[in-house]
């Protein structure tokens, strides 16, 4: 079977044939996405079709809905679940739709889906403003993260990247526009909310559709201010970094001697309103940053040798100290730091002053070195019920080893958000390739003692936490038939 | 060519992360330059890319890919340029472009050769340059002046380009190293270099090639060859050894481009530019002389489980030639160098190579207006560059492209600044 071949002349004419094609090699190409569930089948899509420019992309959508053809979305490619599960799927590429603007006097942006972090940051840091990169990287798409979750290790501050969503523009599954927020008045992505109910909710969320109910071609995303001169980056592609200036920021290494130290000292942290980021220290991170520059094959050979070394009792925290607004603020800050320290016995390090992770790069760091030999269980709570849930996270990843390798003690990542409200608990586990369904495994069991605490997970198992929250699915396939009775936008 | 269980290893552990199409993300200077891969920037379809070229080459192997003429046409397009290459092992380690080399392999012992490659091996045999010129010529742009010496430690290797389309290069060479009393040799039976054959996967003659002037460089006695032809450059440090299964270091002699060479003499106070040239200048990344030219360390796989490549030495593009060309442009009085946002290793390329400036002349000129657009944003007035085939059509863009931007081969600026 194949697209049918007036649809396809349809969708030549839509967006000129030489973006449009379906040719095998170009279909095969768009068959995989990153970070996909390995144990899903994926189809070669039956076509893929590159707009540029919101008015196709409505075209295309109407024209799916007209011939009952699936679509998927993607852009980057960096992403979860973009791919096609249905036979004929269209597979719309939104790369070339990269337009980027920047208001710079009211501090925000407006992006298309091809414009990426690291590309939006550049361009703010010339004018003294900055986002904050999403943990899975820089080269992730700014709408796509942003309208999922948005989850940034500098999120300590400036709370998750969904918030930062202003103004949107999405077409619907059936092929209208919907314009949100001040957007929906005038052609103003200033203000997010209203008027009336605030459907962003649809978009995202724990329980929400993973943007998989149309395409948001536009966004509004709130940008910060930031000091006046530009990061330098220094380093070789295999080991860069952003040199931080001395005078306004500071990292410290802390160690703490018992978990309940650790924890108050986050909390603390938090009610002194101090820092950029904090964040806990696995093992495996300290082996992936002592192991850079020797690539995936070298971090392998360094923690076969390292990783038993690295394990310890302690409980490390990492701080950045950023002086917002002035270098007083820094010396402030690093006092009520090392306060907090000693209130809590710790013993603070200072690090170097530079950032290869948060500003710009923030490639996922661990799961890519590790050559993708790794499932993650990401949730969300409070920091104190993350690091319990850890404790039993760890018991059953006993169960699964091996083949589950040792990670030395426990590999559980505890980023804190909002000043400490709320946590990310992110589970990271790695196995040889060949022993991949392990990791599935453990995952699902993840989830359901995930499920049972009451924990949100980021991307929940539907069939473990639908009985848990109330049959979320059933109300979910109620929207989505209300939005998309054809049911062509990303199914399942 | 890697073998075959080799080859599907490295392309199914690509993550689909699509670093390979970016800058190396802490080095981003600006969203209009902040992409890598020239074909993905241009023909936007996933497949134009070392992630989308990874999994082509998965499909083709497993029996449910042909060569389609997208397929083919995505291959071809590809420069050979190495950013996705030293992108992906930032962090996953996959030997990209030789992934992308090993299907073009696979392409050309299914019969698809481009027409405008097997002319380019015709000429070779015919010939010995990838022109087709009368190979007596080949030295024909030798100044009267400079007499190369029939004995010397040092040997110049010309390549085909400077011998046959830009002389003005080799002139330059030679006349400098006169002019510092450099003692020098040329070989009197150099053949091309085969550069191009390697790139366009001929590597039956490209063989012949390497044999030829190996043996050639091995009966002139000398240890130290230096070459004004980023391309040569790496054939000679990188191809080279790998087509015959060895490392660069276990080759019979040591590659130096002109600019590692002076850059030294310079360091030791053997030569100096004493006249002024007042110019505003960028420096251009050669490929072949930056990311592509870390030297070869033979490998014969050999895996532990999780992932440990036993005894592989990686090349990650840093080992390549960055700081001498730049060495020399600040060492001479009245230059100012302003980088191009992208330089160094994440350095967009020119669009020649891979065979592209043969086959697809307007796809390599695109390429190229990119970078001269590049360049005219730092301010400077010239572009500097240390390949001929890089001068050739960056200096075509910038002549196209109406912006008056001059381009220079390192060479010819050095013989400028020396008395």
């Amino acid at each position: 079977m194949s697209i049918p071949k007036e649809a396809y002349q349809t969708l030549q004419s839509i967006v000129g044939p030489e973006w449009v094609s379906d040719d095998p090699a170009i279909c095969e190409a768009d068959r995989y996405c990153s970070l996909s569930d390995p144990t899903d089948e994926k189809r070669r899509p039956g076509c893929s079709i590159e707009p540029s420019s919101t008015d196709e992309v409505q075209a295309i959508v109407k024209v799916a809905n007209r011939y009952k053809l699936p679509f998927v979305v993607t852009s980057t490619f960096y992403s979860s679940g973009t791919y096609a599960r249905k036979e004929n799927s269209i597979l719309i590429d939104l790369k070339r739709m990269n337009k980027l603007e920047i208001d710079e006097k009211n501090q925000y942006a407006i992006v298309e889906p091809g414009v990426t972090f690291s590309a939006l940051q550049a361009d703010l840091f010339k004018m003294g403003l900055c986002t904050f990169v999403p943990g899975c990287g820089g080269q992730a798409s700014v709408v796509a993260n942003t309208v999922n979750m948005g989850d940034a290790p500098i999120g300590w501050r400036h709370g998750l990247g969904y918030q930062r969503l202003l103004g949107v523009e999405w077409v619907l599954p059936e092929g209208d526009i919907l314009k949100m927020g001040s957007l929906s008045n005038a052609n103003d992505f200033f203000w997010g909310e209203g008027p009336g109910p605030d459907l962003r909710g649809l978009l995202r969320g724990c329980a929400g559709h993973q943007s998989k109910l149309g395409i948001i071609t536009r966004i509004g995303v709130k940008v910060f201010p930031f000091i006046s001169e530009e990061l330098e980056p220094s380093g070789w592609s295999y080991h860069t970094t952003m040199m931080l200036p001395t005078n306004r920021f500071k990292w410290y290494n802390i160690r703490f001697y018992s978990h309940e130290d650790i924890i108050n000292a986050m909390f603390e942290i938090g009610r002194c309103e101090i820092a950029l980021v904090v964040m806990t220290v696995p093992p495996i991170f300290r082996g992936v940053a002592r192991s850079r520059g020797v690539g995936c094959g070298g971090f392998w050979e360094y923690w076969k040798e390292a990783g038993p070394k690295l394990a310890r009792k302690q409980e490390d925290l990492r701080v950045l100290l950023y002086g917002i607004g002035s270098d007083k603020r820094l010396e402030y800050e690093e006092k009520v730091l090392l306060d907090i320290v000693k209130d809590f016995n710790g013993s603070a390090r200072e690090a170097p002053c530079q950032d290869e992770t948060n500003f710009m790069a923030a490639d996922a760091i661990c799961a890519n070195v590790v050559g993708g030999r790794f499932a993650s269980e990401v949730s969300y709570e409070s920091i104190n019920q993350a690091t319990r849930y850890s404790k039993e996270v760890d018991k059953i990843t006993d169960a699964h080893r091996p083949p589950i390798l040792q990670e030395y003690n426990t590999t559980d990542w505890i980023c804190p958000y909002e000043l400490g409200y709320v946590a990310k608990m992110e589970c990271l586990r790695m196995a040889a390739a060949e022993d991949n369904y392990a990791l599935q495994e453990w995952k699902r069991d993840v989830e359901v003692v995930c499920a049972e605490r009451g924990a949100y997970a980021l991307v929940p198992n539907s069939d473990v936490f639908g009985p848990v929250w109330g049959n979320y699915p059933e109300k979910e396939d109620k929207i989505r038939a209300a939005f998309d009775p054809n049911h062509v936008s990303s199914p399942e | 060519m890697l073998k075959v269980e080799e080859y599907k290893h490295q392309a199914s552990t690509c993550v689909r992360c699509s670093y390979c199409k970016m800058v190396d993300l802490n080095w981003v200077k600006s969203s209009r330059f902040s992409r890598q891969c020239p074909i993905d920037v241009r023909y936007r379809y996933n497949l134009y890319s070392g992630h989308g070229l990874l999994h082509a080459a998965l499909a083709e192997l497993d029996g449910k890919l042909d060569f389609t003429p997208k397929l083919m046409d995505a291959l071809w397009h590809c420069t050979l340029c190495g950013g996705c290459d030293i992108r992906c092992k930032r962090n996953l380690d996959v030997e990209v472009l030789q992934v992308i080399e090993t299907l073009r392999c696979r392409c050309v012992e299914q019969g698809n050769t481009l027409p405008e490659h097997k002319m380019l091996a015709a000429n070779v045999k015919k010939s010995h340059n990838i022109y087709g010129a009368a190979h007596g010529t080949r030295f024909k742009w030798m100044p009267k002046d400079v007499k190369p010496a029939a004995k010397a430690d040092i040997l110049y290797f010309v390549g085909d380009p400077s011998c046959y389309r830009h002389p003005e290069i080799a002139q330059a060479t030679v006349t400098l190293l006169s002019k510092a009393g450099i003692k020098f040799m040329v070989l009197k039976d150099e053949w091309s270099s085969g550069h191009e054959l390697f790139a366009t996967a001929q590597l039956e003659l490209a063989k012949e090639m390497a044999e030829h002037n190996i043996q050639a460089i091995k009966n002139s006695g000398v240890k130290t060859v230096i070459t004004s032809d980023a391309e040569a450059y790496k054939t000679l440090k990188v191809d080279y050894p790998k087509i015959l299964e060895k490392s660069t270091e276990d080759m019979p002699y040591t590659v130096l481009h002109i600019t590692e060479y002076i850059d030294q003499l310079m360091q030791d106070g053997k030569i100096k530019f004493n006249r002024k040239v007042a110019m505003k200048v960028t420096y251009h990344d050669p490929c072949n002389l930056g990311r592509l030219a870390d030297p070869w360390y033979h490998w014969e796989p050999k895996y532990e489980s999780p992932n440990i490549a036993v005894g592989k030495k990686w090349r990650r593009g840093y080992d390549g030639i960055y700081e001498p060309p730049r060495n020399i442009l600040k060492g001479i009085r009245g230059i100012e160098l302003i980088e191009m946002d992208r330089h160094h290793d994440n350095a967009w390329c020119c669009g020649y190579g891979g065979g592209v400036g043969v086959a697809f002349p307007d796809d390599a000129m695109w390429t190229a207006g990119e970078r001269t657009e590049e360049a005219q944003l730092t301010g400077a007035e010239a572009i500097v560059s240390c390949c001929p085939n890089c001068k050739d059509i960056l200096g075509q863009a910038a002549e196209a492209d109406s912006t008056g931007m001059k381009v220079y081969d390192i060479t010819e600026v050095m013989l400028r600044a020396i008395r």
